[in-house]
């Protein structure tokens, strides 16, 4: 039983038709890396998902939640239902987006005590369980400007978690980060995947892919072009754009 | 290397520091020398060199203590004129840029509507407005409230670009992870949005409340509201000492207006602190 089932996803920005006919699923525990050059759709894909971005057709269901969006306005269940699969979505942004008015435990708590109504004590010690799960008990009362930028991304991946989602939506994550803190988030991205979270990863990071993905997804001008098990894709890649694509990525890293 | 350009660096700024530093001690040599020369104009002394004959401007002291007490009387009226209107213009600043950034064309139009209205007529007429057109319509108000009501909506229409540039301000992506972790947009814009919006529209709110100060006077032209324009003007006309009795009100306006500046100045500076 699949967890996320994205079908016949269509997404026009004005003339642009950014995404065309996408279907994908993913199961329960399942790493999915979707890679692609900058353009091809990747990141509108995750954001539909949660609908940051409205599909302009097509139909998302996540966690038995299921929405069809066709041209017309959402209707007040559409809405709801919106609202529930952002519910059991958690999503990481490239620019992090911690609320800087707010300390470190302030961010993970924010969502929980407002949206989900949980006591503030219950709340802080799910927020310091996921806290300490990327390591950075010591950071609980900082502000977010005396992070740094790996940190930050620590905080945003806890901060998401905090929610207990059922999928994780990763929107390239180490794209913002300088090479040296891009290992600190790749570790706990690894941790969350041997744990058996739930993944979907829009990424750069090759090495991630191949090592920690079960699936990895190529896209390319809003379509998927190719899917298989990380190996595969990597090393007997089908299709000549898929094969271009890491030819070029790989002479350049 | 890295090392000994930040040094260079920072040698620079020490000594951009350090001119800055004298610069400003050279300003305040010059505005005493100002000030000196308005006391020594109006000091009525009688300066006599070879043939000519300098008479500066005589003062009534008598006068300037007399009623400088009476005067004094309508500083709180000032003051609180001046905060209950930006507490109230600030209210409705935040409902009309919140109705400006809608997508309800109704709440668009009336935020508007509102804004275009008051901010193509003299304040001066909406304050009297308030106080002689409505009785015909039978509301009848005190001449405190007018004024109230007056400067709140002219103010709130002004101060309301000011939120609507502070909430636009917030970016995108704060509103992206509010409404990604299950957020209603209502949430969003009272726990996160709005708290952020805040923090950028409190130092332009500071100098609204500034000018506020000054635009009260207006107020005393109704003839009821007893605020220091009023009492400057009153004593003034009274026995012909309108010179002295008006500037000791002015030296009421400007020494708060300093005060409040340097007050805001650093509020501004706390607030910019650790952000960012």
């Amino acid at each position: 039983m699949a967890i996320i089932r994205v079908s016949q996803l269509n997404k026009h920005f004005g003339a642009l038709h950014v995404l065309k006919n996408v279907s994908l699923s993913i199961d329960p525990q399942e790493v999915v890396c979707v890679i692609g050059r900058s353009g091809s759709g990747k990141s509108t894909l995750l954001r539909c998902i949660n609908f940051l971005e409205q599909p302009t057709h097509g139909t998302i269901e996540v966690d038995e939640i299921s929405v069809a969006v066709d041209q017309h306005r959402l209707s007040k269940a559409q809405k709801r239902a919106i609202h529930q699969i952002r519910l059991c979505t958690g999503m990481v942004f490239q620019e992090f987006n911690l609320f800087p008015h707010l300390s470190v435990i302030d961010n993970l708590i924010e969502a929980p005590v407002t949206v989900k109504g949980l006591p503030r004590e219950r709340a802080i010690v799910i927020a310091e369980k996921f806290l300490d799960k990327v390591g950075l008990m010591e950071k609980r009362d900082e502000f977010p400007a005396r992070l740094s930028g790996g940190q930050k991304q620590r905080v945003a991946i806890a901060r998401a978690l905090t929610m207990e989602p059922k999928v994780m939506l990763f929107d390239e994550p180490t794209s913002a980060l300088d090479p040296e803190l891009i290992g600190e988030v790749l570790e706990v991205r690894t941790q969350l995947a041997k744990e058996g979270t739930t993944m979907l990863v829009v990424t750069h990071e090759m090495g991630f892919a191949s090592e920690v993905a079960n699936r990895v997804v190529y896209m390319d001008e809003g379509q998927i072009i190719e899917e298989g098990a990380a190996d595969q894709i990597f090393s007997v890649p089908c299709d000549p754009r898929t094969r271009q694509f890491l030819d070029r990525l790989l002479r350049t890293t | 290397m890295a090392v000994e350009s930040l040094s260079q660096a920072e040698l620079i700024l020490k000594q951009q520091e350090h001119a800055q530093h004298t610069f400003r001690g050279r300003v305040l040599v010059w505005w005493g020398v100002i000030l000196g020369t308005l006391l020594f104009i109006f000091s009525g002394a009688r300066i006599q060199i070879g043939p000519i004959v300098l008479q500066t401007i005589q003062f009534d002291w008598e006068f300037i203590g007399r009623v400088s007490p009476i005067i004094r009387q309508g500083v709180v009226v000032t003051l609180l004129l001046s905060a209950t209107s930006i507490l109230v213009a600030s209210i409705l600043a935040l409902l009309t840029a919140l109705a400006r950034l809608s997508r309800v064309a109704f709440l668009y139009a009336l935020s508007t509507f509102y804004v275009s209205l008051i901010r193509g007529t003299p304040l001066l007429l909406q304050i009297v407005f308030f106080f002689l057109a409505l009785p015909q319509m039978g509301i009848i108000l005190d001449a405190t409230l007018s004024g109230i009501l007056a400067l709140s909506l002219n103010y709130g229409a002004y101060m309301s670009e000011t939120f609507r540039a502070g909430i636009q301000g917030v970016g995108k992506g704060q509103r992206e992870a509010a409404l990604a972790l299950g957020m209603t947009p209502g949430q969003m814009m009272r726990r996160i949005v709005l708290p952020q919006a805040l923090r950028i529209v409190i130092p332009p709110m500071g100098n609204d409340f500034i000018a506020m100060l000054k635009d009260s006077a207006l107020v005393s032209t109704l003839g009821f509201v007893r605020d220091l324009m009023w009492y400057g003007q009153n004593q003034g006309r009274r026995e012909f000492r309108s010179l002295e009795a008006l500037l000791v009100v002015a030296v009421w306006y400007w020494g708060m207006t300093i005060i409040f500046t340097w007050l805001q100045s650093r509020l501004e500076k706390r607030l910019a602190r650790g952000e960012r």
